[in-house]
């Protein structure tokens, strides 16, 4: 059963980060728009549902740990590193066609952009700024001089909210988005949210808590006995 | 019909403003461009060429060669 889900848990999450994104955007390909900007947009899609994979690449997730950790890590990372870089220069791409198509410059299409304060751009601008912001405290881990704990709980929690918000906006502005698309993202985004915060709802409980892993002193049973020596006797 | 779709619409008004017809008007509930009256549409493209994000499709049996000046 272990070897099952261990060969099959990696297929499963291809094929919710890779395979239905891509059928689903099959599905609203626009008709008569040139390929080079459907492929942008597919890049796009496909680097954001990297990024909603990456809650499944990480120790919340139980079914990746019949993994080695340091493995699951280092794709956390190449993947994060990869996809956060495409999605960093969407905001670019979106007018690359200004360039090559007469009518707005794309200097004036990306000012009119990221001036247009609605919903949508907001929510893409906060999201962009946080994405920033989630890149640096991975870079610069070992100079912000935190607890590998404390900077997993910054890390997770500020990912949470990054994603809560990019999800929104993907779903408000994405020219792909159609109710299945949008339905899609949003279950494996929940699903992924999910996953952390009970994690996140356990790292917490067990602060402080008698199973915590830098308590010092064993806990003490009634009978004077440590937790050790009563489970060993049972 | 000529103008065929409005998609991943921002909401900036360049097209409703940039149309000589009125084909596109912004949608009050959802802040967002929504082809009106079709009908008008005079495939001038004013609408596709100055979208920031490219959202407006025209259907290209439709089209009109755009001529573009040189320098």
């Amino acid at each position: 059963m272990n070897t099952i889900i261990k060969k099959y848990n990696l297929l499963v999450l291809v094929i919710f980060i890779v395979v239905l994104p891509v059928l689903l955007w099959s599905r609203v390909i626009i008709s008569h728009r040139a390929l080079y900007k459907e492929m942008i947009s597919i890049m796009t899609i496909l680097a954001f549902f990297q990024l909603l994979g990456q809650f499944y690449l990480n120790r919340s997730n139980k079914l990746v740990s019949y993994h080695k950790m340091g493995r699951v890590v280092k794709f956390h990372k190449i993947i994060g590193y990869l996809f956060i870089g495409i999605l960093i220069f969407h905001p670019f791409l979106i007018v690359m066609p200004r360039y090559l198509e007469p009518g707005m410059s794309a200097t004036d299409a990306f000012i009119s952009l990221i001036t247009t304060f609605k919903t949508g751009v907001v929510l893409g601008i906060i999201s962009w700024v946080l994405m920033i912001l989630l890149v640096l405290i991975s870079l610069l881990r070992n100079r912000l001089g935190m607890k590998y704990r404390t900077w997993r709980t910054v890390h997770g929690v500020l990912s949470v909210v990054f994603i809560v918000l990019a999800t929104w906006h993907a779903i408000n502005l994405g020219r792909h988005t159609d109710v299945f698309m949008s339905a899609f993202m949003i279950v494996v985004a929940g699903g992924g949210i999910a996953l952390y915060l009970r994690k996140l709802i356990r790292d917490l409980k067990e602060v402080g808590g008698e199973n915590a892993k830098w308590n010092v002193a064993a806990p003490v049973f009634g009978d004077g006995r440590s937790r050790e020596c009563a489970v060993a006797s049972e | 019909m000529a103008i065929d779709q409005i998609n991943g619409c921002i909401g900036c008004g360049i097209c409703v403003q940039a149309c000589p017809t009125d084909v596109i008007r912004m949608d009050e509930k959802s802040g967002k461009a929504v082809i009106r009256y079709p009908e008008d549409c005079q495939i001038c493209h004013l609408c596709r060429m100055n979208c920031p994000v490219d959202a407006i499709t025209i259907t290209p049996e439709k089209s009109i060669l755009v001529i573009v000046a040189w320098g």
